[in-house]
């Protein structure tokens, strides 16, 4: 029998208490099954599929420019499908744990409430990241490039990933937060998803994007194509990403500050 | 905690309402260091809400507690670190299989060596019968299965206490038996605090016993005591002759506060409840014989089954007996 004394003890490290080992569970979920393989071959076919389809066979037809609606598709209706993604993929991240009892038992171990938050932030963020917006990126650069028969060129581009990301980010802090505020998986979904679909649909009402739409996170993905493009806009494209991105960090505090009281 | 009369648990008016709902009301309770405490009641009684507050899953609406020493609020991380807990219905993740879930377990409490962990997970699988289900998925077990893995998770990083939530309730008899088996086993290294409504398991490894009716603690002590009667003691006595004489003697007595006639077979049988054991077990004797001409066939001070004295409670409001 293996003393007790034989083994090293992890000391308690106040509020990270717990963090390394849950993020390691929540890592291995991703990259140590094949979830990680599924989901890239998904969504290359969901976003590049219809930046392919849209490129290759309806803008030539429609005799419009395939690196405009290419650009277009990849940004606006990409970014829209990696945000719903998001919200589908992060949704029973702290709801299915709650309900199942899962995160009763994790928080009897020794773990900080927010060690708990920032491992599910962490470990889905850097997924979807990699897989929705780093590797769907990286494919619809090359799938444009190849259109141009050149390189695009990288820093518009660059700052249209960083967009992607960030509008990423927010739903999945959104999400997050949403998963805390409520235990019903319908209103969470609901709104999740209400907010990302209102948003894409209620911007492009007015007739050219405003000064004071672009105040608002729901203008990213709708202002991004044009800043990629490096067409003018009423403000710099780092307003809305900046917005976006202090939005997300707001919903952060909030999950750990209400996830820091939850009963369970 | 150096002694063995420490006390592991502690708590001072314990209380938590949910929604106006008074689930738990002024608790006191002490848990000693290296017992086996049941902590008995019926469903809705309190029991889960009192294990969750200790373990800092929620929060008391007033008056407050420590585990070892330590203040269940503030310090609820360090107490986690040295305790085990097993939830009343345990899901662990069913993805992972039941070495893999014991490893994530203990990678909260030990750094390594990698050796000594594995040696550790192996162990505690044996210890509650899993070994050669080691590295099948979670999701596949029977709910014993899951039980038994519950145990093993929560004693893997050596708690020094371990709070259980109805360990044997899902259990078959088989199952049943070998969980008591394995908490008499660990008495010696850790003190258990585990909720049950099977009192046939309270009386056959519990050493100090707790019931809680409607949120408030109705008795507690060592189970010896409880079952002796506690503070409100019980004699039989069996007598053949007339004894309506004697009975008159000693319902007169001070510390006499009832008599009950149970049985006629022959001979009649009284059980007398007192308010004071030392003067029944010197004088009740003397007070009977000193009349008529009695024999007395049997005098002992009545022992009650634990679900005698739990029904009396919970039927009976918080009065009790």
């Amino acid at each position: 029998m293996v003393a007790n004394t034989e083994l090293q003890r992890v000391e308690l490290s106040g509020w990270r208490t717990g963090l390394a080992n849950l993020l390691g569970k929540e890592n291995r979920a991703w990259w140590a099954s094949r979830r990680w393989l599924v989901h890239s071959v998904l969504w290359t076919v969901i976003v590049n599929g219809m930046v392919a389809a849209t490129v290759f066979l309806l803008a030539p037809r429609a005799g419009q420019d395939p690196l405009g609606i290419g650009i277009e598709m990849l940004f606006k209706f990409g970014g829209m499908a990696l945000a719903i993604g998001t919200v589908v993929l992060v949704h029973d991240a702290t709801i299915g744990e709650r309900q199942l009892g899962v995160t009763e038992w994790l928080l009897s171990k020794p773990v900080s409430r927010p060690a708990y938050v920032l491992s599910k932030l962490l470990a889905h963020g850097r997924a979807v990241l990699v897989i929705l917006v780093g590797l769907q990126g990286a494919l619809g650069y090359g799938l444009l490039s190849l259109i141009i028969g050149e390189p695009l060129p990288l820093p518009p581009f660059l700052v249209g990933m960083a967009g992607l990301a960030v509008n990423t980010l927010f739903y999945l802090a959104l999400t997050l937060m949403l998963g805390v505020l409520t235990a019903n998986r319908i209103a969470l979904l609901g709104a999740s998803l209400g907010v990302a679909l209102i948003g894409f649909l209620a911007v492009p009402l007015g007739s050219t994007v405003s000064t004071f739409v672009m105040l608002t996170p729901f203008a990213l993905i709708h202002v991004l194509p044009t800043a990629v493009l490096g067409l003018p806009l009423p403000l710099s494209i780092w307003v809305p990403i900046s917005i976006t991105a202090v939005l997300s960090v707001i919903f952060v505090a909030v999950t750990l500050a209400r996830f820091e009281r939850l009963e369970f | 905690m150096d002694t063995s009369n420490s006390l592991v648990i502690e708590t001072h008016n314990l209380s938590k309402a949910y929604k106006g709902v008074q689930a738990l009301k002024d608790l006191n309770l002490t848990v000693k260091q290296h017992s086996i405490f049941g902590f008995l009641g019926p469903n809705g009684a309190g029991k889960t809400t009192t294990m969750k507050l200790l373990l800092g899953l929620i929060r008391p609406t007033s008056g407050g507690g420590t585990v070892f020493g330590q203040e269940i609020v503030r310090d609820s991380v360090a107490i986690r670190s040295r305790v085990g807990y097993l939830p009343q219905q345990p899901r662990f993740g069913d993805e992972m299989s039941a070495r893999e879930m014991l490893h994530f377990t203990a990678g909260f409490f030990f750094r390594g060596p990698k050796a000594g962990i594995e040696e550790r997970v192996d162990e505690t699988l044996a210890l509650v019968g899993l070994a050669d289900k080691a590295d099948r998925p979670i999701k596949g077990f029977s709910g014993g299965e899951r039980q038994r893995l519950g145990i093993a998770q929560a004693q893997v990083n050596y708690p020094d206490l371990l709070i259980l939530d109805e360990p044997t309730a899902a259990l078959d008899p088989m199952g049943r038996r070998d969980v008591l088996e394995v908490m008499e086993r660990l008495r010696a290294h850790t003190t258990i605090f585990y909720s049950t409504h099977i009192l046939d398991d309270v009386q056959r490894v519990s050493d100090t016993v707790a019931i809680l009716n409607h949120g408030e603690l109705v008795a507690q002590g060592p189970i010896e005591d409880l079952l002796a009667g506690g503070d409100k003691p019980v004699y039989t006595l069996s007598l053949k002759g007339d004894a309506r004489l004697a009975l008159a003697r000693i319902e007169a007595l001070p510390w006499v506060s009832g008599v009950r006639e149970v049985a006629h077979n022959g001979f009649v049988t009284w059980e007398i409840s007192v308010t004071d054991d030392q003067a029944a077990e010197a004088q009740l004797l003397g007070h009977v014989l000193a009349g008529e001409a009695l024999t007395v066939v049997e005098f002992s001070r009545k022992k009650f089954e634990l679900e005698e004295i739990f029904m009396s409670i919970v039927e009976g409001g918080t009065d009790g007996r």
